[in-house]
């Protein structure tokens, strides 16, 4: 478990809208190349919020994503 | 010589329409009831008309990433940006009809970053960081239709563990009041955000606030009870949600041993507000 990693990603979906509708088309293959582990993976893919922020995903990142912020 | 001419901290989230959608009418009127207090405060900074003002605030991951979380940071260089982001959450869509360029008071900038090196406080330094809704929300409703004075923005990692102590923070604010001190300049502070919210920083527990730890901050602040302050840990801050009392601290600091006014409290449900001003 990383939680650099995981809030990598988590500010790329922030400020990377491209990045953002790849990951929204295809969560899975737009994740290809990340360094996640199975569980921060599945989470992402599943869109789960509250697992990211358990797995040390900031919660001022999971709430201010463009179209995906949990709030 | 140089002095500090006002100081007040805030509540950041300065927008009816976010506390309307998230709290409801309760939560929209009583942004409001601050906003009127916060304007008030604006009016008497304003009428003695600093050369700068110093905004003490945190980053909510708009500005800085992972990839560098600078516990301290001064805006230098001739002026500053707002925010601008796609998609903006109701915070910052709070800035859209806000003027995009702001002037600095480079001088007094170049001062805090150049003298705290000198004095053993490492601060970095970023000539090209935006500002988000902590530091514009605030400045924009106690400036109104009036100039804004040159800012000297400061960044205080809130957030990101590990944070500076509350006693660091002081520190900084400490250094912040001999610059000033020794400075030509009259120069207004404000700290920004707040009380508590986002206990443990949880997306479970968002909604919920602490108001009997709240209280007791107010009552430290009234009472000039600096030392306590100083010894709140990490660990309360964070189980509280009151990560952002860390900017308080710096302001503290800086104007410390003056007791603190509270002109707004509100107690939301799920924040905490607040509006503090200090006799100087």
């Amino acid at each position: 478990m990383s939680r650099y990693d995981v809030n990598v990603v988590l500010y790329r979906l922030k400020k990377d809208a491209a990045f953002r509708a790849r990951f929204q088309g295809d969560p899975g293959g737009s994740l290809a190349g990340a360094e996640l582990t199975d569980d921060e993976r599945q989470a992402f893919v599943r869109w789960d919020t509250r697992r990211l922020n358990e797995l040390g995903g900031s919660l001022h990142l999971l709430v201010s994503i463009p179209d995906l912020g949990a709030h | 010589m140089g002095r500090i001419v006002y100081a007040a901290a805030m509540s950041h989230v300065l927008s009816p329409d976010y506390y309307a959608k998230n709290v409801g009418p309760h939560g929209r009127a009583m942004v409001e009831a601050l906003m009127d207090v916060v304007r008030d405060l604006g009016r008497a900074m304003l009428d003695r008309r600093p050369d700068a003002l110093v905004v003490v605030a945190d980053d909510h991951l708009n500005v800085f990433s992972f990839d560098a979380v600078p516990a301290f940071c001064v805006r230098i260089g001739q002026s500053v940006q707002k925010m601008q982001q796609d998609g903006a959450i109701e915070f910052d869509r709070a800035l859209e009809d806000l003027p995009v360029r702001y002037p600095l008071h480079e001088d007094l900038a170049n001062a805090i970053l150049e003298q705290g090196l000198e004095a053993g406080i490492d601060f970095a330094a970023s000539w090209s960081a935006p500002l988000d809704h902590a530091f514009l929300s605030p400045v924009s409703v106690l400036c109104g239709a009036r100039p804004v004075p040159p800012l000297a923005p400061v960044w205080v990692n809130c957030f990101v563990s590990p944070q500076p102590t509350a006693r660091r923070c002081f520190e900084v604010g400490r250094h912040l009041g001999r610059v000033i001190a020794q400075s030509p300049w009259n120069v207004a502070i404000i700290a920004t955000g707040g009380l508590s919210h986002f206990p443990e920083l949880s997306l479970a527990r968002v909604g919920t606030s602490d108001v009997a730890f709240d209280r007791r901050i107010v009552r430290h602040l009234e009472g000039a009870e600096h030392e306590a302050l100083c010894a709140l840990t990490i660990k309360e801050l964070h189980e509280t949600g009151s990560h952002e009392l860390l900017n308080w601290l710096v302001l503290v600091g800086a104007v410390s041993p003056a007791r603190a006014r509270v002109r707004f409290f509100g107690e939301m449900g799920r924040i905490d507000l607040a509006a503090v001003e200090w006799d100087l």
